[in-house]
């Protein structure tokens, strides 16, 4: 073996940790910053508290926008799930005409850049008359989260055996018995991952948001942006530790249970 | 009730009639203007070569696809018009197709649910389907948990608990380990004649075919070569297409013409008569003798028994039950002689000089 | 499949929700579309009657300027991307532990799960006057005095690539696991060493991912909006800081509909032209 091939493992190994220590690196130092004392913040802290995880849970604009976001996030992609699920059922079983356009618009915001889509919805919302409310908030989500879970749906579909329907259709069960007693059961478990990532991405949507959002409907990502505008302690540092500390655990049990393959599978394209 | 005794029924005994049936994926014939009667209770095979049209036919019938022109009719009723859960018809998928979120007792009610039939009902009848097929504790069971050839049971427990006026069965032995099939296709067929069902079977197993079905139809290219009982089918093809794709068989190319009452065939120095009776058509030029190997016996070179031709021996094949001899002909015919036991192995060495006896009873000219 | 010839009744049912939707997303572009040639009132929110003039102004080096650096950061960003994530994909595919698997992937995916603020503001602290590189370089006397890392096209572009890092991950990973290995042991088995085989085998063979993720990642970055906002400070402009800026500081939202537009359109152009590159790349034979 030439000396190049030798040394091509372990050169791809250390190349394969740098590239990990890049991805990695900002969140542990967001963590370590966390927990520094000074009320500007700066690596290495040179004295430890956890005094700004309780400004954190306790600065009123993360609180209502927490409320707001959780509010927003489960309106949205519970109707995404319904919406998403019932479209891609249709458009996939059930070819009819403009199936293809159908198809093609619910699955374009991937592509769209969303501040298009938040200029858009707010030009949309003015003209209608309507206010920057929740519910505005609510359907520019559910538009952009409705891809995933349509992804979702069509990748548990294609693991569901055709022959399925066809055994339940000769035994006497009518489309919509197909549907409620075959097929959701057995999409289920995608649903769950679908749904799982339409919360995510939703709860964590924020250019948007910003677009669409006031005052008293901003959600958590655009409170935080608001906050890193005007102040530079290491609240917002505690908050984002949180946040990776709760999302981390997310994915590991997610993994544990779900198979994160199977919910990558779903948002392999953005 | 028998198949024997069935065949004897009058017409108002067809079970299924399909009439010139016709359906089209493109511009491909699927299934072309088929048409074919199967009595009550009769066991009728759909055999062929894979894209023949046989699961077209089967899912036609079935309601998963609607024929273009024709029509279908069950105990007299046409069908066409009728979705796939509007027809009263028994299915068993090649891969079983058992709802994986369901024990095995849900399966097979769920036909009996979707027909409202009371609780009580149908665990009764759930428990005596599953006695049937002989896996009497397995209704907990989920259907992952069970073996290939248990799956299979229970996909025809479910198909038959329903009570169908018919059931289809779409190649149910291709997932199954050869040494099980056998053992699954007595049992099924057991199954079937208790029942007295009649039963629509595809497969393109020949042997599969041959040993379980009272008729078996031949296809090819979306039509039926040939429907009849298999020892007719065997005996007896309708058409070149038959007498190849059934067993094996020796194609002898030769030139024919009339003489008199006979026909007469010439292939080199080898002429051979045939009364014209057992050949079919008219014409006069080149043909083709079809003729088996167990027909065809290795005699002494240049005695009258050697009928058919003299030759030299190519290669011997070992088959345990047999031995087949590959016999370079004079004439320029390459033939497969089959002698039973292993003696030939012996007695006709490769390179020895033999003649072949033909039994021109069971050979065909097309 | 869907069984031959009969629809459900109950089909109309179905697709209504996603038609209304689909509908809603129609009409938020087609207001956009619609806005994009009406005249801006200064002060005001309300728009006036029919003008090209907002077309005209697309022309001005400003605006120009803008779309241009939008385009080199989106290509930096993606062949950067491309670059890091490959080795980290191939690990991820050719790594046998389960548990070291899982291990990575987590890692890799986090930022992905985050959001664009946690992520954001994560390199403000690294790239930051007191951050982790100016603190650690003065920590080990590398330095006398912070140097100014943040507000810079290359500390937008380095915040952008770990952005892309699990995106092009997911997608490069998908591709090369779907390569038959039995391609790899056969150029092994014919005295290709490791370096060779991932030259002349692996990467041609995950060509269509590379491309697609290359490209998706592109099209990704030329929409970003918090990491040039935080990250590059005023300083560093992209297409959807620029609409923000005229929208919420100008109120003027016709220009604003029609950056966005303008955007969408090369994105969609750019999507368009990887659709045909891999139908190309089909066409020769690599795997879809």
């Amino acid at each position: 073996m030439r000396l190049a091939d030798r040394l091509a493992r372990p050169v791809f190994v250390a190349i394969v940790a740098l590239v990990l220590a890049f991805v990695t690196l900002p969140s542990l130092v967001v963590v370590v910053v966390a927990f520094g004392d000074k009320s500007i913040m700066m690596f290495p802290p040179d004295a430890w508290s956890l005094r700004w995880f309780e400004r954190a849970l306790t600065y009123p604009d993360f609180r209502k926008g927490m409320v707001n976001g959780l509010y927003i996030s489960a309106w949205a992609s519970l109707l995404a799930v319904a919406v998403g699920t019932m479209g891609a059922y249709a458009i996939d079983r059930f070819r009819f005409r403009g199936s293809a356009l159908l198809e093609s618009l619910l699955l374009s915001p991937l592509v769209i850049p969303h501040f298009t889509l938040g200029v858009g919805l707010l030009i949309l919302a003015s003209g209608l008359g309507l206010s920057r409310g929740y519910a505005v908030v609510v359907l520019c989500h559910l538009i952009l989260v409705v891809p995933f879970v349509m992804r979702s749906v069509y990748v548990s579909l294609k693991n569901i055996d055709p022959m399925l329907e066809r055994a339940a259709a000769s035994l006497g069960a009518r489309p919509l018995t197909v549907f409620l007693r075959i097929h959701l059961p057995l999409l289920a478990p995608g649903l769950a991952g679908g749904w799982l990532f339409a919360f995510i991405l939703s709860f964590n949507e924020f250019t948007a948001t910003l677009f669409v959002t006031n005052n008293t409907t901003q959600t958590l990502p655009v409170a935080m942006y608001n906050y890193v505008r005007e102040y530079a302690d290491p609240t917002m540092a505690a908050l984002s530790a949180l946040l990776i500390g709760i999302t981390a655990l997310f994915l590991v049990v997610a993994n544990r249970f779900l198979g994160l393959d199977r919910i990558l599978s779903i948002g392999s394209h953005r | 009730m028998s198949a024997a005794e069935t065949r004897q029924g009058a017409e108002g005994d067809v079970s299924l009639s399909v009439d010139r049936v016709v359906k089209s994926f493109g511009d491909a014939r699927a299934v072309d203007d088929v048409s074919l009667k199967v009595r009550r209770g009769e066991f009728v095979t759909l055999l062929g070569p894979s894209g023949c049209g046989k699961t077209t036919l089967l899912n036609l019938i079935a309601g998963f696809l609607a024929p273009e022109s024709g029509e279908i009719f069950i105990d007299g009723a046409p069908i066409s018009g009728l979705s796939p859960f509007e027809r009263n018809i028994g299915v068993v998928f090649q891969n079983y197709a058992l709802f994986p979120h369901m024990t095995v007792a849900e399966n097979v009610g769920f036909g009996l649910k979707m027909r409202k039939v009371g609780k009580a009902e149908v665990e009764r009848r759930v428990q005596e389907a599953l006695e049937m097929v002989r896996l009497p504790q397995m209704g907990d069971r989920r259907p992952r948990q069970l073996s290939g050839g248990q799956q299979q049971r229970i996909a025809l427990a479910r198909a038959l608990v329903i009570r169908p006026q018919l059931i289809l069965l779409d190649e149910p032995f291709s997932a199954i380990d050869k040494n099980l099939r056998a053992e699954m296709q007595v049992e099924l067929k057991t199954i079937q004649r208790q029942v007295g069902i009649t039963t629509i079977f595809v497969t393109h197993d020949q042997s599969e075919a041959l040993s379980m079905s009272d008729r078996i139809a031949v296809m090819s290219q979306g039509r039926v070569q040939q429907l009849s009982e298999p020892i007719e089918l065997y005996r007896r093809p309708a058409n070149s297409f038959v007498a190849s794709f059934i067993g094996e068989i020796n194609r002898l190319a030769c030139t024919r013409r009339r003489d008199a009452d006979c026909v007469l065939l010439e292939h080199g120095a080898v002429r051979l008569r045939l009364p014209a009776a057992r050949v079919p058509g008219e014409g006069t030029g080149d043909s083709m003798l079809y003729v088996r190997p167990e027909a065809l016996r290795a005699v002494d070179p240049g005695t009258p028994e050697a009928n058919l031709c003299d030759g030299t021996v190519d290669a011997q094949v070992y088959q345990g039950t047999h031995v087949d001899l590959i016999v370079k002909a004079d004439n320029g015919w390459l033939l497969r002689v089959r002698e039973p036991g292993f003696d030939a192995l012996e007695r006709w060495p490769v390179g020895a000089r033999l003649g072949v006896h033909a039994d021109l009873a069971e050979a065909c000219v097309y | 499949m869907a069984i031959d010839g009969r629809r459900p009744t109950l089909l109309p049912w179905f697709i209504a929700p996603a038609a209304l939707v689909a509908m809603l997303l129609v009409a938020s572009l087609a207001m956009l579309f619609q806005y994009s040639f009406r005249a801006h009132l200064p002060g005001t929110l309300d728009v006036g009657g029919f003008t090209l003039d907002n077309f005209q102004d697309l022309g001005k080096w400003l605006y120009l300027r803008v779309f241009i650096d939008s385009l080199v950061i989106s290509a930096w960003t993606a062949g950067l991307s491309l670059l890091l994530g490959y080795p980290l994909a191939l690990a991820l595919v050719r790594c046998r532990s389960p548990w070291l698997k899982a291990a990575i992937l987590i890692a890799v995916i986090i930022p992905m799960f985050t959001g664009d603020i946690v992520r954001t503001y994560s390199w403000l602290i690294v790239l930051g006057t007191r951050g982790f590189i100016n603190g650690s370089l003065l920590g080990l006397g590398v330095i006398d005095a912070p140097i100014p890392l943040l507000f810079t096209t290359t500390a937008v572009v380095v915040a952008l690539v770990q952005y892309s890092l699990p995106v092009i991950v997911v997608i490069l990973s998908a591709a090369i696991s779907h390569i038959d290995s039995d391609y790899e042991k056969a150029a092994a088995s014919l005295g290709a060493g490791p370096l060779s085989v991932l030259w002349n085998v692996t990467l041609p063979l995950s060509m269509p991912g590379i491309l697609s993720g290359t490209v998706t990642i592109f099209a990704w970055t030329m929409s970003a909006f918090a990491t040039p906002q935080l990250v590059g400070g005023g300083k560093v402009n992209m297409v959807s800081n620029m609409v923000y800026h005229l929208g919420f500081a100008s109120f003027n939202f016709p220009f604003a509909a029609v950056l966005s537009m303008v955007s969408l359109l090369l994105i969609m152009m750019v999507l368009a032209l990887l659709g045909l590159w891999l139908r190309r790349l089909e066409r020769r034979g690599f795997a879809g």
